[in-house]
């Protein structure tokens, strides 16, 4: 499974204002609720609901929040590139800029396990965190999103 | 008069040597031990300092002592919670691992290198310890953070396997007395004597020791001389009595530093410098002792028994006494990489040249050279190979300041401790209002001094950082208390790192939540407990940092505790693929093995060559050379 699967360039966010985690789950929700056609309520609520778990910010600025839902029909990924970093809850306590937004099929059982997986592994590298940071354009971001994940995916 | 003098003047100036030394091996990363040994030799015959030291008598006798400190020392600072956790299999490696150690080093020694049976058993016991001092140093110092049931095994072997390795040299040496191997029974009924007597003298004269120092009342100063003495007294008494001192005085050392004791602070802080001491001065007098030159002929047996202990023996050793246990392969292999040699072989090569059998220094010289090669590539590759083998935790995140006044403290009438802080920057006491502080029970703040200034408590509503506090607590929340007022999260590890997992939840999730977040088969756990409580269940009580427990397609993992309680629970998504059952291993192992015996056999055929002619040279002076 590549990246390329999972995300698609209208999915991308390059430069999203916003100013709390709380509003970056909302705008992250009506981009998805776009794509997918859900209500943006709903993955919304999905979302806050896995935070309650414990954060899904995984430090030095990346966050990674998912959820599943019923309805989809497939896995769906958003990413968004924060202009200004927000407070996240993250493990370390330090402020998130990069969060990837996965959310899957109440039946996907091991391909949201493996895509998530995916995910966190592409944005461990910090080399593709620091390409990310430096560009503002959805096109390089999608193109640095799923030609990494081919190298990540081994 | 002078002489007397001279010596001292030149005793410490090695001493204070060897601590600047020290200072400066830091910096490079050298393994300290080595630098020790090394100045050692520079002071000696051959080196520039020129030094002859040739009392093998007086060099066993310090060296005995050293070890005892070194061990007490090492059972003081050993928590119960860290015996529990590692004893199983910690005592598998230091009977069965020290047993196969020093048998497959003697194979090699008689097969590849021609020596007999009696000299090559004696050779392979003298190596086949790990060094207490080296690990505790290595592990305690170091700060690599392992998962805490790997360090309590490698802690707890290197310190009860001493007294192992010293029962197979003695009986190897008095075998070498009669002149032919004789195994029967009293080599089981001299073991089981040894080390019964020795356990139980360790034990009765640990509570003993203990006893007294809570009873008498003496000035401060004097409660480290007591347990010192003490722990001296208990290894010299049973070591007259037919016990192992060794472990008697290992032993001893567990059960004081498990007790309360009066002015425990006191004696571990002494015991602490008393042990760096000890392994200074072991190690000067094991490089004083040395003479070089004389290594050159053994070098080439030296290095292939090394080299074959490294590689070979330890690994397997590990390998058959860790599997049962389930560790899995990474740390089963850093484990065999930990298994260090530091002064133990060297002091242990001592007994059969006093007793007059080893009067060319063969053994001595070769147990010195697998004891340089061992700790110039295992001590100096340590870090590096944990962190490439992922057995590296991230740090712990800065200890609290913290500061422990001991009253005169009655065991009967008082059981709190007075405990001072300094308030750390992100810690929770620093960034909750104290009223929202839930302190562990019985605890009580008595004091605040802010800028130098004493505060009138009731006035304090937040505590900030750079607070100094005074705290009233029981011993057994000392650990909790320390977590109010350390960092909550260490500075330097930010990122989960591949061994925490993906993901942290907080232990207190329900297993049902979760795994319906992550689509997790239950598999018949009760969705109603909590993932902390599965873990301790599925894993026993002493589960600790780095625990993983494989659950479905997932794995849960012990990111940090309060007490024994897991806090957080790290996810990993894709888990290494790791078949527990021995069976399926050992089949994976069949299928490997072809290739690794070729591997193998294609490097002794290599190295012997060159050295059989070396070894043949060296066992039968005059011959060929001459």
């Amino acid at each position: 499974m590549t990246l390329s699967e999972l995300i698609s360039p209208q999915a991308v966010l390059p430069s999203l204002r916003v100013t709390s985690k709380k509003q970056v789950l909302q705008e992250l929700a009506r981009k998805a609720s776009e794509l997918t056609g859900l209500p943006e309520r709903a993955v919304f609520e999905v979302l806050v609901e896995r935070e309650r778990l414990g954060t899904t910010g995984v430090g030095h600025g990346i966050a990674i929040p998912h959820g599943k839902l019923a309805a989809l029909d497939r896995l769906y990924g958003v990413f968004a590139r924060l202009e200004h970093s927000v407070d996240f809850d993250a493990i370390d306590e330090q402020p998130v800029d990069l969060i990837f937004l996965l959310l899957a099929p109440e039946t996907a059982g091991a391909d949201h396990l493996k895509a998530l997986a995916r995910v966190s592994r592409l944005l461990r590298d910090r080399g593709v965190c620091d390409k990310l940071r430096g560009t503002d354009s959805a096109d390089a971001i999608y193109a640095l999103l799923t030609e990494s994940a081919a190298s990540h995916a081994a | 008069m002078d002489y007397g003098i001279a010596w001292l003047l030149i005793g410490s100036l090695m001493l204070l040597g060897s601590i600047f030394a020290g200072l400066l091996s830091a910096r490079v990363g050298a393994p300290l031990l080595l630098v020790f040994l090394a100045i050692g030799m520079l002071a000696g015959s051959e080196g520039p300092g020129g030094l002859t030291f040739d009392d093998p008598q007086l060099a066993f006798a310090l060296g005995s002592t050293a070890l005892a400190i070194i061990l007490f020392d090492g059972g003081l600072r050993t928590p119960r919670a860290t015996i529990a956790r590692g004893l199983g299999p910690a005592l598998a490696l230091a009977t069965v691992g020290v047993v196969l150690t020093a048998g497959l080093v003697a194979a090699a020694a008689h097969y590849l290198l021609g020596f007999e049976w009696v000299l090559a058993l004696l050779l392979g016991s003298i190596v086949s310890a790990t060094d207490a001092a080296a690990v505790f140093m290595l592990l305690g110092r170091s700060g690599i953070a392992l998962r805490d049931r790997l360090r309590a095994t490698l802690e707890v072997e290197s310190g009860s396997n001493d007294p192992m390795a010293v029962f197979l040299v003695i009986t190897f040496t008095s075998m070498l007395a009669v002149g032919e191997l004789e195994f029967g029974w009293w080599v089981a009924a001299d073991f089981a004597m040894q080390m019964g007597l020795g356990g139980a003298l360790g034990a009765a004269g640990g509570f003993a020791l203990v006893w007294l120092m809570n009873r008498l009342e003496l000035s401060g100063g004097l409660y480290p001389i007591l347990a010192l003495a003490g722990a001296l007294l208990i290894f010299s008494g049973t070591q007259l009595t037919g016990g192992s001192g060794f472990l008697a005085v290992y032993i001893a050392g567990i059960v004081f530093g498990n007790r309360r004791v009066r002015a425990d602070q006191l004696v571990g802080r002494f015991l602490d410098g008393m042990s760096w001491l000890s392994q200074i001065v072991l190690f000067l007098l094991l490089g004083l002792l040395v003479t070089p030159s004389e290594l050159l002929p053994d070098l080439g047996a030296a290095l292939v028994l090394a080299f074959f202990l490294m590689l070979v023996a330890r690994p397997l050793a590990t390998l058959v006494c860790l599997t049962p246990f389930r560790f899995p392969l990474r740390e089963q292999a850093f484990s065999a990489w930990v298994g260090l040699r530091g002064a133990v072989p060297i002091f242990l090569a001592l007994f059969p040249f006093l007793e007059g059998f080893d009067s060319s220094g063969q053994a001595f010289n070769i147990a010195f050279v697998v004891v340089l090669v061992s700790l110039l590539l295992q001590g100096w590759s340590i870090p590096w190979v944990a962190r490439r083998l992922h057995v590296a935790l991230p740090p712990e995140p800065e200890p609290a300041m913290r500061l422990d006044l001991d009253l005169a403290r009655r065991t009967d009438r008082m059981d709190r401790d007075l405990i001072a802080y300094e308030v750390m920057p992100h810690s929770r006491a620093a960034d909750y209002p104290l009223a929202a502080l839930d302190l562990p029970r019985r605890t009580r703040l008595v004091a605040l001094i802010r800028d130098g200034v004493v505060q009138r408590l009731p006035e304090v509503t937040q505590l900030q950082a750079g607070d100094f506090v005074l705290t009233i607590s029981p011993p057994e929340t000392a650990a909790t208390l320390d977590r109010f007022f350390s960092r909550r999260f260490a500075s330097t590890a930010g990122l989960l790192s591949v061994d925490q997992g993906d993901f942290l939840v907080d232990a207190g999730t329900r297993l049902g939540d979760l795994c319906a977040a992550y689509g997790i088969e239950l598999a018949g756990a009760d969705p109603n407990q909590t993932v902390g409580a599965l873990m301790r269940r599925r894993l026993g009580e002493e589960l600790g940092r780095g625990d993983r427990l494989r659950f479905g397609q997932v794995e849960f993992i012990v990111v940090d505790q309060i007490g024994a309680e897991p806090k957080r629970v790290g996810i990993a998504l894709e888990p290494e693929e790791e078949d527990p059952t021995l069976l399926a291993r050992l089949r994976r192992l069949r299928l490997r093995l072809p290739a690794r015996l070729q591997r193998l056999r294609r490097r002794p055929v290599r190295v012997s060559g060159s050295e059989k002619e070396e070894s043949d040279a060296a066992s039968s002076p005059g011959s060929p050379t001459l």
